[in-house]
């Protein structure tokens, strides 16, 4: 940059050749025209002319420059980026007056802003020398109108140049400065994006700037007063009529080819970039040598004469070539027509000619070759083939916020923190960088008008509209330049008038769009004052006012929650450097980089297997809720870590929920096992150890799940597992489970849906093994388990009751008749105790197995008023004393077991059920002695360690619950068994998988059968389709089977809530479903990159903010 | 008369596209040819499509009609394929194998196009293709532009000679000079693998 700051303030006396863009050219222009002062304000296409003046003033300011390079920086020129346009222009009007030349230059919009110090001090004087800038952009490349700023110069009466080229450029900016001069009259230079942004080869000419002497005289017209301005208007006029334009439009209205060949009779009459196509077109084809062109360089005072003479050559037809609106058209129209020349006008509505849009070099070819019907290019290049259709298919790229871009942070927080779906909170954005966030996939903009509007629209809105607080909120969102230049404004009226409104201020230390410029609020120069956006906001009466940290997604989350609560305007200024931006880099070059687990993102670890069906379905609200939770959540439970063995993804199950889905949350239950209901009465819920809150409270999965299965008509609606099992790939293969209990049913329920031709075995005359026969019905819900089991009927599992192994079926016969075998047969053996057998005769004593199931039948015959005894400290001990104090409430019922309380086998919720039923549990003893006498039981009791007697009970009855033991006799063969007679090793028959109690290390529970039974189902699919995945809920079973997550050590620590589903949201857990893709679709980062459905980070262009570990649901991103 | 050429160079905002356009005009002045170029910018630092036109010759001004590009630099494979309307039968492409995915296409709303498609395409449609797949260790993605000019540069028809362009490159203003040309001669005489640098 130094290097080209000194070359362009460096006077040639030879005119150099240069290559340098029109913004270059026009800056240059000023220079050699002795420039003193330029006031700016940034704006595409604008920018570049200030930038020149930006780093002008920095390298003239430097000592050493100064003494290096002492002819460049003797003659200072003084640059600002005033706030706004219009203060711009003002100051350099005042500049003017003061005797010093000076330059202003803006966009076209900022024209609309400053109009109003042009439009009076044209009536005015001014003293030296000053020029407009006005870069006009036809096509709207980057601005919010394509408006025609050559109208300026008719309407307030100023002479204006139309440059076509770079070289034009150059030339016109150094004369405007000359003409403004004689006529002390400000002069425009209007440009457009292809003038400003085309680079061409130009002569740098000389300059002699003599320094100007600054006072100022007091003139009368500095004075303006109504009374004087009808003769200010006058002499306006009469100024623009000047005998200077004569000399002017010589030089810059020109005609070309300058040989006449005498029989022109077409003729072009063209201005701005259109010139130069044109001229590039003609040349193509030497028969266009007699067509006529007239350049018209000076646009206002329109040049009458010029024309005139142009047409009266003979001319019968006319093209007028001029982007946007057809003002040398129209002029042109009125003197064809005040001369009465016989001449046809061809302009707007021509072939492309259009007043919307950009011109192109096609749009004029087609044009001129129409207009002269010769053929303007190479016959030989032909176009490619389908080139249309090609581009028509490609995907569009349009701008995005940059990668650690600190609005893309404030946006995503701001998502988290603003419900969108109830539509109550409106959105008021602005121009610049923060209105990219209107775009997907950020989409957080509702309005964005012109520069500044936020703060007003937001306001106004809010009035309109008379939102009531609950009702919502309207909020302005800027960037900190746009603050500056007319949003503090707004604010102030918002104060003033009590809006209720929040304001957030964009504050990434720089104006960013146009390429990162000095505003008050961040300014790189110890010249300047710098303006704390805070203490203003603050000093005018705000008390509602935040800085955040957008990368602190927790705390600007809150702050945004906080500010949107308050009642009244408040103020968030979210602030954190530009990625452009010393600063930012600096912070960023120490960290490390980020690395995404592929294992973590975007997947769902319930689906290793991706044939296996989820009923959870993409949502973009729901991923919402879950970011929100991550964001709210003092716990995070990842779905790598739920623990369900019949591997229920209740992350899924939770967010659904959450987001009032139950429908939803039991289909995911379903999509894993028929039992919702039966688990949401009896399992012993081992996931709940590990869902629990910051406090401990542990997330009651069961309850939930029995409420979810308690809305009936969810409840009945098995459509979706009817029809997968209907519409499954069909295996053609037969499987028969023996045994129709939780673990033989849970394999029936995956086999079928995997389309396998399954059977059930049952020794008993209806299905349901130990849940329908042995649970009391007080701890379940019957008719519910009925329903279940009947929907595998109709999911087409045949039935086959009274079938019992070693009788009417064997395994042999099954295992050469089916493809598989799935052998779930339970353990319906009891142990016995040998002083219980001895001493107590039939009919007054039972073991557990027995005597539930004759409660469970309604054939238990006891005397009401009873003492039962029972041995053991399992959960069917339990069972069976709450049984018998069901029967009859006046019942006596002490359940004696050789553990402490803490250590029984039974689930700690059912020992304390007991307790609260009134049963009386001696634990830590064991009966010594046992003898019936006279109708009753007597057994004497001692203390486990026999070292104590502890007391005599006297009983009616006594059960033995010490557990059950396996039966695998029927199978005819010899099998490796463990102490409990359950099946250790396979069977001789290959196909024969055992599932449920009767397979040694399943632990004994509804969810272990049901975990194990699923398993098998796995285990046969491997041998007959070669199916490749393991048992996904693999790690939970064997968690649960070695007893870890079983214990009821943990379960202990949580204690049972009582809840409401309304209080749902209370669990501050966070719950991530993997089925994901949350990042993309509201972050948007454009460093993240989508690979074969997992999300890398790409290293070159990833800048290292972080945030997206915290936007990841799945905390797959961390640091490496 | 220097005969007339035109170059389209395509790419994303901040792959430099510009710089490449500013070396390129350089360079022709320091051959003494004319030269011009015509860009979009503004939106084009924010990740948007670029596309820069470069003319050589009198009476032309930068600017690139349909099918009439006879060298085109693609920077970037999507952004190269959506500058075929400036190409014609005769031009020369030379394309980099760089992909960036726009946001649409991450969120499966737009699908990137099939770089082998696309090439054979190039390859049926017109004069002549180049094609970088090579690796360039160690290289910032910023300097891949210099080697898709040094490729093209290695053209006998590109309108500027190598020399030239190596004076444009050591004198200009912006980053490491010497890697740049380092990165440019590399590409310039590679005939098919290039060495980290």
């Amino acid at each position: 940059m130094q290097k080209q700051t000194i070359d362009i303030l460096t006077s040639f006396s030879k005119a150099q050749k240069r290559c340098v863009m029109g913004n270059v050219a026009v800056a240059r222009g000023a220079i050699e025209a002795g420039v003193n002062g330029v006031f700016s304000y940034p704006g595409t296409p604008s920018t570049e002319i200030s930038e020149v003046f930006n780093f002008v003033n920095d390298f003239q300011s430097k000592k050493d420059f100064q003494k290096k390079y002492p002819k460049q920086t003797e003659h200072k020129i003084y640059f600002e980026y005033s706030i706004n346009e219009k203060i711009a222009l003002e100051k350099a009007i005042a500049y003017s007056i003061g005797n010093k030349s000076a330059m202003c230059v803006m966009k076209n919009v900022g024209m609309n802003v400053a109009s109003d110090a042009l439009m009076s001090v044209t009536y005015q004087t001014i003293i030296a020398p000053l020029v407009i800038v006005l870069c006009d952009d036809p096509g709207c490349f980057s601005s919010s109108n394509e408006q025609d700023s050559r109208y300026w110069g008719k309407f307030a009466s100023v002479p204006m140049f139309n440059p076509a080229s770079p070289e034009d450029a150059l030339l016109m900016t150094k004369t405007a400065f000359s003409l403004s001069a004689q006529l002390r009259l400000p002069v425009i230079v209007r440009m457009t994006t292809r003038v400003d942004h085309s680079r061409g080869v130009i002569s740098y000419g000389n300059f002699d700037p003599k320094e100007t002497i600054a006072h100022f005289d007091r003139l009368p017209q500095h004075i303006n007063i109504p009374a004087r301005t009808a003769t200010a208007h006058k002499t306006l006029l009469d100024k623009l009529d000047s005998e200077l334009f004569v000399i002017l439009n010589k030089k810059f209205n020109t005609v070309f080819p300058s040989v006449k060949t005498g029989k022109e009779q077409m003729g072009i009459i063209a201005s701005g970039v259109s010139l130069v196509y044109a001229q590039e077109l003609l040349s193509r084809n030497s028969e266009t040598k007699n067509i006529s062109v007239l350049k018209v360089g000076v646009i206002h005072p329109f040049p009458e004469k010029d024309i005139l003479t142009f047409l009266k050559k003979g001319i019968k037809r006319v093209l007028i070539l001029e982007e946007l609106d057809p003002l040398l058209e129209n002029d042109v129209r009125v003197i064809i027509q005040k001369n009465k020349i016989d001449c046809e006008v061809i302009g707007k509505g021509y072939s492309g000619l259009n007043v919307t849009g950009e011109y192109t070099l096609d749009i004029i070819r087609n044009v001129l070759e129409k207009f002269t019907s010769y053929s303007l290019c190479k016959k030989e290049n032909q176009p490619l083939p389908d080139v249309d259709k090609l581009l028509a298919s490609l995907p569009p790229r349009p701008p995005t916020l940059c990668a650690g871009c600190p609005h893309r942070a404030t946006f995503y927080a701001l998502k988290l923190a603003v419900p969108r779906e109830n539509g109550n909170i409106i959105l008021c954005g602005d121009i610049g960088c923060s209105g990219l966030g209107a775009l997907p996939p950020i989409q957080m903009i509702d309005t964005i008008n012109h520069m500044g509007m936020s703060v007003s629209m937001a306001q106004g809105l809010s009035e309109a509209m008379h939102l009531k607080p609950e009702q919502g909120k309207v909020i302005a969102m800027l960037g900190d330049g746009t603050f500056f230049h007319s949003g503090v404004a707004s604010l102030i009226n918002a104060i003033y008038t009590r809006a209720n409104i929040t304001v957030i201020i964009f504050d990434n230390r720089t104006i960013g769009m146009t390429g990162h410029q000095d505003h008050p609020g961040a300014t790189q120069h110890s010249k300047y004052q710098q303006i704390d956006i805070y203490s203003l906001v603050k000093g005018l009466g705000v008390e509602c006012v935040e800085t955040m940290m957008p990368f602190n997604l927790k705390d600007t989350y809150e702050k945004v929650k906080n500010a949107i609560n308050h009642i009244g305007v408040s103020v968030l200024i979210a602030r954190a450097p530009c990625i452009f931006l010393p600063e930012f880099k600096d912070g960023a070059l120490v960290r490390k980089s980020l690395h995404v687990d592929q294992s973590k993102c975007n997947t769902c670890f319930n689906h290793c297997d991706v044939s296996i069906s989820c009923s959870k379905e993409y949502s973009g609200k729901e991923s919402l809720d879950r970011a929100r939770a991550k964001v709210v959540a003092k716990v995070q439970v990842y779905a790598q870590e739920q623990l369900c063995p019949a591997n229920i993804c209740n992350h899924g199950f939770f967010n659904s929920i959450l987001s009032k889905n139950y429908k939803s949350a039991l289909e995911i239950v379903r999509d894993k096992m028929l039992f919702a209901a039966v688990c949401g009465d009896v399992c012993h819920k081992p996931c709940e150890s590990l869902f629990r809150t910051e406090n401990g409270k542990s997330v009651p999965i069961k309850k939930l799940k029995n409420f979810v299965s308690n809305i009936e008509d969810n409840f009945n609606d098995f459509s979706k597992q009817i029809s997968r099992a209907k519409v499954s790939n069909k295996k053609n293969k037969k499987i028969a489970v023996i045994g129709s209990g939780p673990a033989g049913l849970s394999s029936a329920y995956d086999l079928v849906q995997a389309g396998y031709d399954v059977t059930v075995f049952e020794k008993n005359a209806s299905a349901g093994g130990m849940i329908r026969f042995v649970i009391p019905d007080f701890r379940m819900n019957k008719n519910n388990m009925d329903k279940e089991m009947n929907v595998l009927k109709e999911m087409g599992v045949r039935f086959k009751f009274n079938s019992i192994l070693g009788k009417n079926i064997t395994i042999e016969k099954l295992s050469s008749d089916y493809d598989a075998v799935i052998l779930a047969i339970g353990m319906w053996d009891s142990a016995t105790l040998e002083i219980v057998e001895k001493n107590v005769s039939i009919g007054k004593k039972f073991d557990a197995i027995n005597f539930l199931r004759s409660y469970n039948e309604k054939n238990l015959k006891i005397k009401s008023g009873s003492t039962i005894f029972i041995v053991g400290g399992g959960n069917s001990a339990m069972d069976a004393a709450r049984a018998a104090k069901k029967f009859n409430k006046k019942n006596n019922v002490i359940v004696s077991c050789i553990e402490k309380t803490d250590s029984m086998p039974a689930f700690v919720q059912e020992v304390e059920e007991a307790k609260r039923e009134g049963i009386r549990i001696i634990d830590g003893c064991f009966a010594d002695l046992i003898v019936e006498k006279k109708n009753k039981i007597s057994i004497s009791l001692k203390s486990f360690d026999k070292k104590k007697y502890l007391e005599t009970i006297k009983a009616d009855y006594i059960i033995t619950a010490i557990g059950q033991r396996g039966d695998a006799s029927a199978l005819n063969e010899k099998l490796s068994l463990d102490t409990n007679f359950r099946v250790k090793s396979a069977s001789k028959y290959k196909n024969v998988f055992f599932a449920g109690d009767i397979a040694s290390g399943n632990h004994i529970s509804l969810i272990g059968a049901i975990g194990s039974g699923k398993k098998a189902a796995v285990n046969a699919r491997k041998l007959l389709e070669g199916y490749k995945f393991e048992y996904e809920g693999e790690f939970a079973l064997d968690k649960l089977s070695n007893s870890e997550n079983g214990n009821k050590n943990i379960l202990k620590k949580f204690e049972t809530i009582d809840f409401e589903i309304e209080n749902v949201h209370d669990f501050n857990l966070y719950q991530p479903c993997a089925k994901c893709d949350h990042c993309i679709e509201n972050f948007g980062c454009p460093a993240m990159v989508k690979v074969n459905g997992k999300i890398i980070i790409d290293d070159k262009r990833c800048t290292r903010c972080g945030l997206c570990i915290d936007v990841c649901p799945n905390g797959a991103i961390d640091w490496v | 008369m220097t005969k007339k050429s035109k170059i389209i160079i395509a790419g994303v905002g901040g792959q430099g596209v510009v710089f490449l356009t500013e070396i390129l005009v350089d360079a022709a002045i320091r051959a003494g040819i004319n030269a011009a170029t015509s860009e979009i910018h503004g939106l084009s630092q924010r990740g948007g499509s670029v596309v820069a036109g470069v003319t050589f010759g009198e009476n032309t001004f930068g600017f690139v009609e349909n099918a009439a590009a006879d060298f085109l630099l693609g920077l970037e494979l999507l952004e190269a394929q959506r500058a075929l309307n400036y190409l014609h039968c005769n031009s020369i492409a030379i394309v980099d194998n760089t992909k960036i995915l726009p946001h649409s296409v991450n969120a499966k709303k737009g699908v990137y196009p099939d770089t082998e498609k696309f090439i054979s395409y190039l390859k049926k449609n017109i004069k002549g293709t180049i094609f970088i797949e090579e690796e360039f260790l160690g290289l910032t993605p910023v300097m891949r532009n210099l080697v898709v000019l040094g490729k093209a540069a290695s053209v006998k028809s590109f309108p500027v000679k190598s020399k030239f362009i190596e004076e444009a490159i050591k004198n200009n203003t912006r980053g490491d000079a010497e890697k740049s040309l380092k990165v440019f001669r590399e590409a310039l005489n590679s005939v098919n693998k290039i060495k980290a640098v």
